[in-house]
């Protein structure tokens, strides 16, 4: 008997009934002594894994599996999972990857700039189980296997060409699949990554330009490609037809103008959509003017952008990435910013293409603003003093609550303006 | 140190932080605010539409806002009373704005992604012509602007060179100022106080640089890390503190020169006194905030003790 608990040969627990003050003085007892020491409570009683394996038939099993999780290993079930009570699914001791973190460095599958969806939402076990496995890292399924079942393979081996090494399906060669200091959880920047198999000494292969140190993926996709040498799908005119002087000084990297009036030579008309109240004449950390968002030679999005729409908006707007990831609900088709933003300049705030009532198109809402509640120039928020528009009571592109409202329908909502 | 040592200590933080004895907070220290006024215009002189740019003259104690929506620049008195406002065929989208002190108007046109210099004397309104800037690779498309009434030096953003351009009033160039910072993106707001020190704000990088009077980098205060999330715009009070708006944290930011959060003022929301995505500030010599979040304008002042 150890601190008023009784282990019976048949594994159950019995407590002794104590009575009055008695009661609570063994309370407290028993409550600093857990705190203190629980493993001292538990001394006395059987071998710790045989005890919980009496009921939990299923954890022998996992001893014939290829990877077993060193706790379950040594029958450190307390390590992750509370005896008696807890307030998280299969009495863990914490929730998600918390309990994880408990013994795994969290900087190490958290710490980089980019960080895998999974890891950042802590769902460890998205991927991994947590007892055993009989594939490597106790990850759920077995190589590239376990990738595609989030990401669909046939987004990546579905073309003609197969970059050879997701046809292996070896997604860490160049993937860290938990965090990374580059953009697409890239084991290394995009050049460097390239350059350790691939040689970019040779000119011949780039009609005779040097491209050591050159974004490869500026006109290669790296996974796969209808076209040979994982030429991306859609190719800027001048390239397709190999006239690089269009732009290039002869033998040179370097465009014969600035990168804004070679592009402005012959996309003239594209220049007045940046003359507006909010305009994206920008330039990127490493990149100036156009070349901040679309590629100059090929391309697998629309209008040669650089990489797909939102990779190319959030390599900016990453706050924003971020406030949609916190959101509880989100707008649909985010994935396409330009539905409802305009991408190089508008008279709008938050670029958007049609305005702040731009939400009652045909296309999306059609209804809306017909027989709702009414929005205009001429209905002012009491709060604010400013005219109500759809954005006055839905946070469009997440809220906490459904239809994207920023309050509470029932009440909450109504109550910011209409005093009870 | 027994191997019970962590749960001990354990039970002792536990005890303490139920009697109320744990450690302070590590946010910084919201400063309460006063709301002075909120300038959002009403029928009968029209609804502000996309305000971008405010200017107080101390001068003449006038407050000077691009109403760039509808066109036009508009005047409100100290007590934020409506004056007047000026509209012009060749001001289309007036957005940043200055004055100088000749009192003659400095605003950048979006539709012309130009400066305008408005000789208000003579109602003329002509291209600000810049001599003698040197070529930086890419065309001159201008950014924000800020001026030093007492030299009449204007700094002007040259968005796609990622630079600053400084001026004199005849538009003759002085000096660029940038910086070589890997994940630099180029600056977004400038301002510029009396000692003619420049602070610029990179919003992408999250990085707040201040320049001296000779254009040398003086500092560097990435205010990311203080949990600035987009850093929108900025201003400069007469004690030096820094003041910095976060368009997708809806609130400010305050940071002396060395780089230290002192404070944080105002919260997320749409009523008075709240802020949602602020995108551009001015405090004027009293100290008074000026802040424009959506189509209006909010006077704040500090209240502190």
């Amino acid at each position: 008997m150890v601190n008023g608990i009784l282990y019976s040969a048949a594994n159950r627990v019995r407590l002794i009934k104590p009575g009055g003050l008695l009661f609570c003085a063994l309370a407290a007892v028993f409550s600093a002594a857990f705190i203190a020491a629980p493993d001292a409570a538990y001394s006395a009683a059987r071998d710790l894994r045989d005890l919980c394996l009496g009921c939990h038939k299923e954890v022998a099993a996992y001893s014939s599996k290829a990877v077993v999780h060193r706790p379950v290993k040594e029958g450190q079930c307390t390590l992750c999972h509370s005896p008696h009570a807890s307030k998280h699914q299969g009495l863990l001791k914490g929730d998600g990857s918390a309990l994880c973190y408990g013994c795994h460095d969290k900087k190490n599958f958290a710490g980089g700039v980019s960080v895998h969806k999974p890891v950042m939402d802590g769902k460890c076990s998205a991927c991994h189980n947590s007892h055993a496995s009989d594939a490597k890292g106790l990850l759920k399924k077995t190589g590239a296997e376990i990738c595609y079942s989030c990401h669909p393979a046939e987004d990546f081996k579905g073309k003609k060409h197969v970059h050879p090494e997701v046809k292996k399906g070896n997604c860490t060669l160049c993937h860290n699949p938990h965090t990374s200091n580059s953009e697409g959880l890239l084991a290394e920047g995009r050049a460097a990554l390239c350059a350790k198999c691939h040689k970019t000494v040779d000119t011949r292969a780039h009609w005779g330009y040097d491209v050591a140190g050159s974004d490869c993926f500026s006109c290669h996709s790296p996974h796969s490609s209808d076209r040979p040498a994982l030429i991306k799908a859609t190719l800027h005119k001048p390239f397709e037809e190999k006239k690089c002087s269009a732009c290039h000084i002869r033998g040179a990297k370097e465009v014969s103008e600035s990168i804004l009036s070679t592009c402005a030579s012959c996309h003239k008309a594209t220049l007045a959509g940046f003359n507006k109240i909010y305009s994206h004449l920008i330039s990127g950390a490493d990149t100036k003017s156009c070349s901040a968002c679309h590629a100059p030679h090929a391309s697998d999005g629309k209008k040669l952008l650089r990489d797909k729409e939102t990779r190319v908006c959030f390599s900016c707007h990453f706050s924003t990435r971020d406030s949609i990831g916190r959101s509880k609900v989100t707008h649909p088709k985010l994935e396409m910013c330009t539905s409802c933003h305009t991408s190089h300049g508008s008279n709008d705030r938050y670029f958007l293409s049609s305005g702040n009532g731009g939400c009652s198109t045909a296309d999306c809402h059609p209804a809306q603003g017909t027989f709702t509640h009414p929005v205009g120039d001429k209905i002012i928020d009491p709060r604010s003093k400013t005219p109500m528009t759809c954005v006055t009571c839905h946070s469009v592109m997440g809220a906490s609550e459904e239809f994207n409202l920023r309050f509470k329908k029932d009440v909450d909502l109504c109550v910011q303006c209409h005093q009870l | 140190m027994t191997r019970n040592s962590p749960r001990i200590l354990l039970l002792i933080v536990s005890v303490l932080v139920v009697f109320g004895l744990s450690a302070p907070a590590i946010s910084a220290e919201k400063m309460p605010i006063k709301v002075l006024a909120v300038i959002a215009g009403d029928e009968e002189i029209g609804r502000l539409k996309n305000p971008t740019g405010l200017f107080f003259d101390e001068a003449k104690k006038r407050l000077y806002i691009t109403d760039s929506g509808n066109k036009r620049l508009i005047s409100f008195d100290n007590e934020f009373k409506y004056i007047a406002e000026l509209s012009h065929e060749a001001m289309v989208l007036p957005a940043s704005i200055v004055r100088n002190k000749e009192d003659n108007f400095i605003f950048v046109d979006a539709s012309r992604q130009e400066v305008m210099f408005v000789e208000v004397k003579k109602e003329s309104i002509r291209p600000f012509e810049f001599l003698g800037v040197p070529q930086a690779g890419e065309p001159f498309y201008p950014g924000r602007i800020a001026i030093n009434r007492a030299t009449g030096v204007l700094h002007v953003v040259d968005r796609l060179n990622k630079r600053i351009i400084s001026a004199g009033q005849n538009g003759k160039f002085i000096r660029a100022m940038t910086v070589s910072d890997k994940g630099f993106f180029g600056f977004n707001d400038i301002k510029v106080d009396e000692a003619d020190n420049v602070y610029a704000i990179d919003s992408v990088g999250g990085v707040l640089y201040v320049f001296d009077g000779t254009g040398g980098l003086v500092s560097r205060i990435p205010v990311a890390l203080s949990g600035v999330r987009f850093p929108g715009s900025l201003a400069v009070d007469k004690n030096g503190l820094i003041y910095v708006t976060d368009m997708q944290g809806d609130m400010i930011f305050v940071f002396n020169r060395a780089g230290a959060l002192q404070y944080t003022l105002s919260r997320p929301g749409v009523k008075e006194g709240e802020l949602e995505h602020p995108s551009y500030i001015y405090i004027d010599s009293e100290g008074r905030i000026f802040i424009i979040d959506g189509d209006r304008i909010q006077v704040f002042s500090e209240s502190k003790g």
